[in-house]
């Protein structure tokens, strides 16, 4: 049924495209949202991606889903258009805000397992997003899927095509990178509270 | 795993597959180390926010599906015309504007030499030199003179 659509598309039939639009772009635009929070870029990101695939539908075999393959082209279109964003080199207490700092002594008291609010689900995005701006748009793919979204190795390596050896170093690499991070934040933020008290 | 340093594990793989006896390990080893204390705390923090993060997805809006049928009517658009038109559709205005400017150019060139050289004369004549530094008496009025002319002018006048 996916090949007879992507064939339809590609002859020329546009309300056979149009579904694929409709079918697809919660998907899309899911993958998107992994590496950027602003709508207008998440759109413009899904928008590259179906422009990318009506060109390439020819190439789309029918061996798998068109989800998938939509996936990886998502996946390669939004890690190019990251690739040329610059990273921060480092993150540092300083750039904490109030709600941060409070969230992660909320954290470092609690014991885990209780359920965020919606109100520091938000700082925690946040503070997430500012974690991984630290790391390579591909390590932060690697770690968001499998750290975030408890997705497995071969998962990963379906979505974006890289072996599943790459993947593991790269979630081990990435996973290293934010505990470090996380930990320095911490330890900072300790610190500046006895210094306050 | 007592005597273990844990930090090898919390990286290699998420906090959440870990087993409840592996976590019983860890904490027990987290207790009595203080640097695996804190990147066991650090982990489960990261691990939170990440969480957190993986749960923001932005929803397609009711016009996405438009917004990219547009767009690809007007890429199919731009290819349907052959790449030359496409690069004179840009480029003709510029185009235009030089062979334009060439054309004065060339008409200013040829047609200013018969009147240019004796323009060129008379500058030699009223150069700046001779005006400023040449103030001999014949090529200067006298004052009475200059009464004369303005008073002749007053009587033509009246």
């Amino acid at each position: 049924m996916d090949l007879d659509l992507a064939r339809q598309a590609q002859d020329g039939d546009e309300s056979a495209f149009a579904e694929i639009v409709r079918r697809y772009s919660p998907r899309v635009f899911s993958v998107a949202s992994r590496f950027f929070r602003q709508r207008s870029l998440v759109e413009e990101a899904a928008q590259e991606v179906f422009l990318k695939a009506y060109t390439q539908l020819g190439s789309f075999e029918g061996r798998g889903s068109i989800e998938g393959w939509l996936t990886r082209i998502a996946t390669n279109t939004c890690l190019n258009m990251l690739r040329g964003a610059k990273r921060r080199p480092e993150f540092t207490v300083s750039d904490l805000t109030e709600d941060e700092q409070s969230w992660l002594e909320q954290q470092s008291a609690s014991t885990g397992g209780e359920q965020p609010s919606v109100e520091n689900s938000l700082v925690a995005t946040d503070l997430a997003d500012r974690l991984l701006s630290v790391l390579s748009p591909e390590d932060q793919q690697a770690l968001l899927m499998i750290d975030g979204e408890d997705a497995s190795i071969k998962e990963v390596a379906e979505a974006t095509g890289w072996s599943e050896s790459k993947v593991k170093v790269r979630a081990f690499r990435a996973r290293r990178k934010v505990r470090e991070a996380m930990e320095k934040l911490l330890s900072r933020n300790k610190r500046a509270d006895s210094a306050a008290d | 795993m007592k005597d273990k340093h844990i930090i090898e594990i919390l990286d290699s793989a998420p906090i959440t597959t870990l087993s409840e006896r592996e976590l019983n390990e860890i904490r027990a080893h987290a207790m009595e180390c203080a640097s695996c204390r804190s990147a066991y705390e650090a982990a489960r923090i990261s691990t939170v926010a990440l969480k957190s993060r993986a749960t923001v997805v932005v929803e397609p809006s009711p016009f996405f599906q438009t917004r990219v049928l547009a767009a690809l009517r007007e890429q199919q658009a731009v290819e349907s015309v052959p790449a030359v038109l496409r690069l004179w559709r840009s480029a003709k205005v510029l185009v235009s504007t030089m062979a334009v400017t060439t054309a004065a150019l060339a008409a200013v060139s040829f047609m200013q030499p018969s009147q240019a050289t004796p323009a060129s004369d008379q500058a030699s004549v009223y150069s700046a030199y001779s005006v400023i530094m040449d103030q001999s008496a014949d090529d200067q009025m006298t004052y009475e003179q200059v009464l004369n002319t303005i008073y002749e002018d007053d009587d033509d006048a009246r």
